[in-house]
């Protein structure tokens, strides 16, 4: 069950100091990588909400996010809707693709779940390339960021707009912490750990699983809006199957199901991507290397290790409190 | 009014480089891709590059100091090094940029920041038409420019109807309607078009088969890297060349991959801005001294960076040194090259140059391009770009 | 567009078909067996084409097209010692994860060895040229390519159903742990078979060199239609991986033809009602 435990309480305290801190004293070079992290933590969170708390292990989430930003340009440039309202709409329409996905693939199982979302992702990705109303490969450009100079803030500045996603993140957290501590995120932990029993309960499984899809997709539209605002361009490369699978790399990197693991790992992949292809150009070659390294370690991601630790540690404590002179029994 | 906020943000942006401008070094910022399809690219264009500072710097007082950024040929990513190389690393110059797609994320950044970008491949028409910024000079080509005087070329030589196949992407369309424009206003009669999936293709045969049953005289075709070898040699291995002659945008065999496409190569006829065998002097001793540094034969990319790297030098000659004064300057710069006369046009700020038409021949180390006809260098309208009223 | 240009698509098509089943049947029988999806399945098609591009530019052709599988396969037996073997345990996500993270190794490793420009191959002596059937001129190559995918296809389909090792097989396919109290020793017949499947990677690689342009990113651009006619044709079933090489070939060739532009669409909505129809496939191996 979902529960914020003192530890991931501490490490999103800390984590929302070190971005705030970050923010303000960095130069332009760490604010990029600042909002490129803020971005891809949202995105990772609507994954970690279905890859780790519902066992929907998505390859589509990637292009939930496009669809977001796509959906965001189209708002405004072809249907001509302000700024806020037309990032109203992107999140509403990822949100609505997301319940469908969820809702299709809601009966498939391990392996084909992946596929099937696969190519969902795919297809989104066909069609946006495809299509010459999106502008093709070519992409969509003079998106707009909001106007926030009645509130004496520019947004144009890369200061500001990193604040802006680390708000726009702090809102994505209480609102994934709040899914998932309702009934339906239980509903939805229920299902991961054993759907026949849920269902036994009375519960509609594939109903669970679509809202919480719907929920998740939301939030990868929020990631899809501010990518496209960050860059003010738009191209079908981000619905391309590769964002999905360094989404969930990102994801197990942390520690899935981990909740707050997930964000750490978005530090952690962003940061060493930074650092290496500064140094090589192969920087795949070296990235690849290290996921490999943490999927075989067999290690929930860098928090689930901790966390893992911590717990075993405590644990330890707490049995030799309770037998101090007892024999040594396993905790 | 809009002429002067432009020169004030530019002075704002310039006001922190007063001091190395005084040292006389310029900072030039290359944005290429490293990784990725285009990866060879980029290499030919930087080693192009290097090797026109290398020759010409004596010309000018200026040092030159280069930083490399990959773009990756993702958009996002090459908006992102361009923000990176203005306002961390503080060039004042940035060359490279090879796909359309990451010159049009760049753009507005690039306009708004005031730093001269010399464009050393993308071709797209709008960056020197509707798009164009007194910040942006291009040192490559024009995808219309390429393809349109071959329109009349072709014509001239009892071609009467051709199909058309290109990528589906703005480079493919803007190419084949190049040629398509000068192909009509000479006469000629399209029966047939065919756009591919861009990077999505492997398999040509069922266009090709398409492009059999159309009845056309030949084919025109643009297609560039991976994709140029497997559509040249899937042409010929269908049987296509003997009865319907392929013609293209010269990126079809371009000098960096015919060896890859071998025989099939044999024959095809293409126009482009440059091709290693043009006869001139200062083409041999360019590709002398390419040859001596990187073991290839200069493909049209790498005379895309020596010529820019050229441009920046005869700019920086005039005494300009900070970003305001190297995009003017950049603007009038014209030499006589390995391309022949090259200038840069001020009403677009796009490079006007001669076009080759060459034919791919065996030659004794392999295949080698020989030039059938020179086609004299015409500028690209303004297509809605007010440079000329507003400088 | 007469009877000729429809036989000519059908041999483009046929010829796409062959092409997908050397590359997914090695993929589908490894996952009917082992459980285990192996994205980088492409890469190793990449590998196979580079292989035989050396090979072929040095020794000749048809040196390339066998050494080629057979580096592929040792590729393959060094991936199995490192890293399948330790993954078997592993759920889904992480197989998929580790096999992700290979792709991008492979793919480097791939530029650092041959360089960032594309090779290309040419078609040997013997298979060069065109001959007429039905009316149309045809690639011989082409036609070579037809024939070996079907001499494959048929030389499976006889080892599985005729003989022990396809006998020991189907029992792992059917039920591993059953197989293995059989006294079937099933770790061995993994690394077979991942093995050989390895190598038709490595085979389809060396097959498509002369007709497509060897580029690094060549395996990342065929994983997706393979694994798209793996997932149509039934995870873990040869002649599933043969039918869905047809349907994937047929559909993309005739859409390439009739609807441009949707072709690609056309696949993946294709897919994703096989899925939901029949979530295990057509032709799933069992039942």
């Amino acid at each position: 069950m979902f529960r914020l435990s003192p530890l991931r309480l501490g490490t999103l305290a800390l984590l929302l100091a070190a971005a705030t801190g970050a923010a303000f004293a960095s130069g332009f070079a760490g604010l990029e990588m600042l909002t490129e992290i803020l971005i891809l933590a949202i995105l990772v969170i609507a994954l970690d909400m279905v890859a780790g708390f519902g066992g929907m292990v998505s390859l589509c989430h990637g292009a939930l996010m496009g669809a977001g930003a796509y959906a965001f340009a189209m708002a405004g440039l072809s249907l001509g809707l302000p700024v806020w309202a037309a990032m109203l709409f992107a999140v509403l329409f990822t949100g609505a693709v997301g319940w469908i996905v969820g809702a299709i693939c809601a009966g498939s199982q391990g392996i084909y779940f992946i596929m099937v979302t696969l190519a969902f992702g795919q297809m989104g990705y066909s069609f946006v390339f495809e299509s010459p109303i999106f502008g093709g490969d070519d992409g969509l450009a003079g998106l707009a960021r909001p106007d926030l100079s009645a509130l004496g803030i520019d947004l144009n500045t890369s200061r500001a707009f990193a604040l802006y996603c680390l708000a726009a993140l702090v809102l994505v957290v209480l609102a994934a912490a709040q899914i998932l501590r309702s009934g339906l995120g239980r509903a939805l932990v229920g299902i991961r750990d054993n759907e026949r029993r849920m269902r036994a309960l009375g519960l509609t499984v594939w109903r669970t699983k679509a809202h919480l899809f719907g929920l998740s997709g939301m939030i990868a539209g929020v990631a899809g809006v501010l990518a496209a605002q960050h860059v003010m361009y738009i191209s079908p490369g981000l619905l391309a199957w590769t964002v999905s699978g360094e989404a969930l790399v990102v994801v197990i990197l942390g520690g899935l199901g981990t909740f707050v693991g997930p964000i750490v790992g978005a530090v952690a992949f962003v940061v060493l991507r930074h650092e290496v292809s500064a140094i090589t150009p192969y920087w795949h070659l070296v990235v690849g290397l290290i996921l490999i390294a943490v999927v075989m370690s067999r290690a929930n991601g860098i928090f689930g290790f901790v966390e893992d630790r911590l717990s075993r540690m405590s644990a330890r404590r707490a049995a030799r409190a309770a037998a101090p002179r007892g024999e040594p029994h396993d905790a | 009014m809009k002429d002067k906020l432009i020169g004030v943000l530019a002075g704002l942006c310039a006001g922190g480089l007063a001091v190395q401008a005084a040292a006389e070094e310029i900072k030039v910022g290359l944005l290429l891709p490293y990784s990725g399809v285009y990866a060879a690219l980029g290499n030919d264009i930087e080693a192009g590059f290097r090797l026109g500072l290398q020759t010409f710097a004596p010309e000018t007082q200026a040092s030159f100091a280069i930083v490399t950024e990959d773009t990756e040929v993702k958009p996002p990513v090459g908006l992102a090094k361009a923000r990176k190389l203005v306002l961390d690393d503080q060039v004042d110059v940035i060359a490279g940029v090879v796909s359309s797609g990451v010159l049009g994320a760049i753009r507005d950044f690039v306009h708004g920041s005031g730093v001269p970008l010399i464009v050393a491949n993308a071709g797209n028409d709008e960056a020197t038409g509707e798009q164009c910024s007194p910040y942006i000079t291009r040192m490559s080509f024009s995808n219309r420019q390429v393809n349109r005087p071959m329109g009349d070329w072709l014509h001239a030589q009892g071609v009467q109807k051709v199909f058309t196949i290109a990528p589906d992407y703005a480079a493919g369309r803007q190419m084949i309607g190049g040629f398509v424009e000068g192909f009509a206003a000479a006469g000629g009669d399209v029966v047939g078009q065919e756009y591919t999936p861009f990077q999505k293709t492997q398999d040509f045969g069922p266009y090709l088969a398409k492009a059999k049953a159309s009845g056309a005289d030949a084919v025109y075709a643009f297609y560039a890297g991976g994709e140029a070898i497997s559509f040249v040699k899937q042409y010929d291995s269908f049987g296509l060349k003997a009865a319907m002659p392929l013609y293209g945008a010269g990126f079809l065999t371009s000098p960096l991959y015919v060896e890859a496409e071998g025989p099939a190569a044999e024959g095809v006829i293409a126009a482009l801005h440059y091709v290693p065998t043009i006869d001139n002097p200062a083409n041999a001793a360019f590709v002398a001294a390419y040859k001596a540094e990187t073991g290839r034969m200069p493909s049209e990319y790498a005379v895309q960076g020596y010529d820019a790297a050229r441009a920046l030098v005869v700019a920086s000659a005039t005494g300009a040194a900070d970003r305001e004064g190297l995009a003017r300057a950049l603007a009038q710069v014209s030499f006589d090259g390995p391309r022949g006369t090259t200038a840069i046009d001020p009403a677009t700020n796009n490079i006007v140059q001669p076009i080759y038409v060459y034919e791919t021949v065996a030659g004794d180390g392999g295949l080698t391009q020989k030039v059938v006809a020179e086609l004299p260098a015409e500028a690209d309208p303004a297509n809605g770009c007010t440079l000329s009223t507003t400088n | 567009m007469d009877f000729g240009f429809w036989l000519f698509q059908t041999l483009n098509a046929l010829q796409l078909s062959m092409l997908l089943f050397l590359l997914s049947v090695g993929l589908t029988v490894i996952f009917g067996l082992m459980h285990f999806v192996n994205l980088a399945h492409g890469a190793l098609y990449a590998v196979g084409a580079y292989v035989a591009a050396t090979v072929a530019g040095t020794v000749g052709y048809w040196a390339g097209l066998i050494t080629a599988p057979l580096v592929v396969a040792e590729l393959g037996l060094l991936l199995y010692w490192l890293l399948i073997r330790r993954m078997r345990q592993s759920g889904p996500m992480a197989q998929v994860l580790v096999t992700f993270g290979l792709i991008f190794v492979l793919l480097d490793l791939t530029r650092i060895v041959w360089g960032d420009i594309a090779l290309g191959i040419e078609v040997p002596q013997a298979l060069a040229g065109r001959i007429e059937i039905g009316g149309v001129t045809y690639p011989v190559y082409r036609l070579f390519i037809i024939a070996l995918g079907a001499a494959i296809f048929a030389a499976l389909a006889l080892v599985l159903a005729r003989t022990q090792i396809g006998a020991m097989i189907r029992a792992g396919v059917d039920n591993d742990k059953m197989a293995a109290c059989l006294g079937i020793n099933v770790e061995r017949l993994f690394l077979a078979v991942f093995c050989v499947g390895c190598g038709l990677a490595g085979l389809a690689g060396a097959v498509a060199a002369p007709i497509l342009s060897v580029t690094p990113d060549m395996g990342l651009q065929i994983l997706i239609p393979t694994l798209i006619v793996v997932v149509i044709g039934g995870l873990g079933s040869l002649w599933g991986a043969m039918a869905g090489s047809l349907i994937f070939g047929f559909v993309q060739t005739f859409g390439a033809v009739l609807l441009p532009g949707l072709a690609s669409v056309l696949i993946y909505a294709l897919l994703a009602a096989v899925l939901i129809l029949r979530p295990a496939g057509m032709f799933p191996a069992r039942g």
